[in-house]
């Protein structure tokens, strides 16, 4: 495999916030870190004590300040360290992404997915793929500027 | 049944639970409008009516937390009854302590509140009639991704930030409101910049707004804030099986334990 020379580098680089639970997804994340496993340097990783921490109003800031995508990973459902706090995310994320598509903005943006701490290997393929997902859709600026 | 023989007919049955109450909370006739009114055994009932629109949940939930011992009477639109329930479920007020008197809204006035369940759970007085359809629901979602853009950003744009819609939602009781905190909502900014105040609102209302329009009716500047918040009320009924207002007995939905398994159930239009 040749590495692509830094001319060819796509001119877009999206900025991605990813919120990630402390217990399962972070720990996933520092799994694929010193699995040296390849992973678009795109995401910003923010962590947070649980899932069910990112609020919407968490979620619509972040948009508004300027990310182009946002991540959101928690433990699987019935791993949650506070028991039932993925519960809510499992709800809220999904209706906000409903919410985004009646504002006319791309649900793609904004994306829940459960890792756990020992799925190095998934999280760094959904940020590969979350990554080229939201280079595809393009800036949010586009939508946020009034 | 006319409405006149129902207010006739419900003026009788107040006077006839007034005994057994502490009083009893209805709209009263003011001029051409009617307003919530405690009224208290002995009371001229004459002025007692029915109308279509008023956040009689809010007089209630004030009524019952200045006399939280006394039991109140409490003539319930189909809106009210399930907007109490929605209350109850968040120990903002003790339904044990209510006698709800149900009236049903006549077609008129269902058509004129766009409501599709004009009746209440337990109705005494009046006839049910059918719910008027939500087609402009999906006539909305037929516009494409960016003409819905268009169309919030314009609407939100005349949004003086009054917080009417705020301070009239029965459901809205929050003492603390993140409307008013600048970090998510930037102070001094008319209007509030896209998509921070509203989307916030409508996040805040899922699983608890029972499409009664208020909001809409009182906002100044014409924002049809009902129908994104009608929007999020057709997914939670088709997918959680949750219909806000319906049952005391059940969680309240975005707090409660029950999981999504399939996050799959919820997908976005398709539309670009």
């Amino acid at each position: 495999m040749s590495l692509p020379s830094p001319t060819a580098q796509p001119a877009y680089q999206p900025k991605i916030i990813g919120f990630l639970c402390n217990w399962c997804s972070y720990a996933g994340a520092d799994l694929a870190g010193t699995s040296r496993m390849q992973y678009p340097p795109n995401i910003r990783i923010v962590r947070v004590r649980c899932s069910g921490r990112v609020s919407a109003e968490l979620v619509l800031k972040t948009f508004h300040e300027g990310a182009d995508g946002i991540l959101v990973l928690g433990c699987h459902i019935g791993d949650c360290h506070y028991i039932d706090g993925n519960h809510r995310t499992s709800k809220r994320i999904p209706m906000l992404r409903q919410l985004l598509d009646y504002a006319g903005i791309e649900p793609e943006r904004l994306r829940l997915e459960w890792v756990s701490a020992a799925e190095g290997d998934r999280f760094a393929r959904i940020v590969g793929e979350f990554t080229d997902q939201i280079r595809q859709i393009g800036p949010i600026k586009r939508v946020m500027v009034t | 049944m006319d409405q006149e023989s129902l207010v006739q007919a419900l003026r009788k049955a107040v006077q006839e639970l007034m005994p057994q109450v502490d009083g009893v909370i209805a709209l009263r006739r003011v001029g051409d409008a009617a307003a919530a009114h405690l009224y208290q055994p002995g009371d001229d009932l004459s002025d007692l009516t029915v109308a279509a629109q008023f956040p009689l949940p809010t007089s209630v939930r004030l009524i019952q937390a200045r006399y939280p011992d006394k039991t109140f009477g409490v003539v319930v639109r189909g809106c009210d009854e399930r907007q109490l329930i929605e209350l109850a479920k968040r120990q903002q007020i003790n339904l044990e302590r209510l006698r709800l008197i149900g009236v049903a809204c006549n077609a008129e006035q269902a058509q004129g509140c766009k409501c599709d369940l004009p009746f209440p759970s337990k109705l005494d007085f009046g006839e049910a009639v059918d719910g008027v359809p939500q087609d402009f629901l999906d006539e909305f979602l037929a516009k494409s991704r960016q003409e819905r853009l268009e169309f919030w950003k314009h609407a939100f744009s005349k949004c003086l930030k009054c917080y009417g819609c705020r301070n009239i939602c029965p459901e809205c009781f929050c003492k603390q409101c993140v409307l008013e905190e600048g970090l998510w909502v930037k102070t001094g900014a008319v209007p509030p910049p896209f998509p921070m105040f509203h989307l916030i609102r409508a996040m805040h209302t899922i699983g608890k707004c029972i499409a009664c329009g208020e909001c809409e009716r009182t906002c100044p500047a014409d924002i049809p804030l009902t129908l994104l918040y009608k929007l999020l009320r057709r997914d939670v009924e088709s997918v959680f099986g949750y219909h806000a207002g319906a049952d005391p007995n059940e969680a309240p939905l975005m707090d409660s334990t029950i999981f999504l398994a399939d996050m799959e159930l919820l997908r976005p239009s398709q539309k670009g």
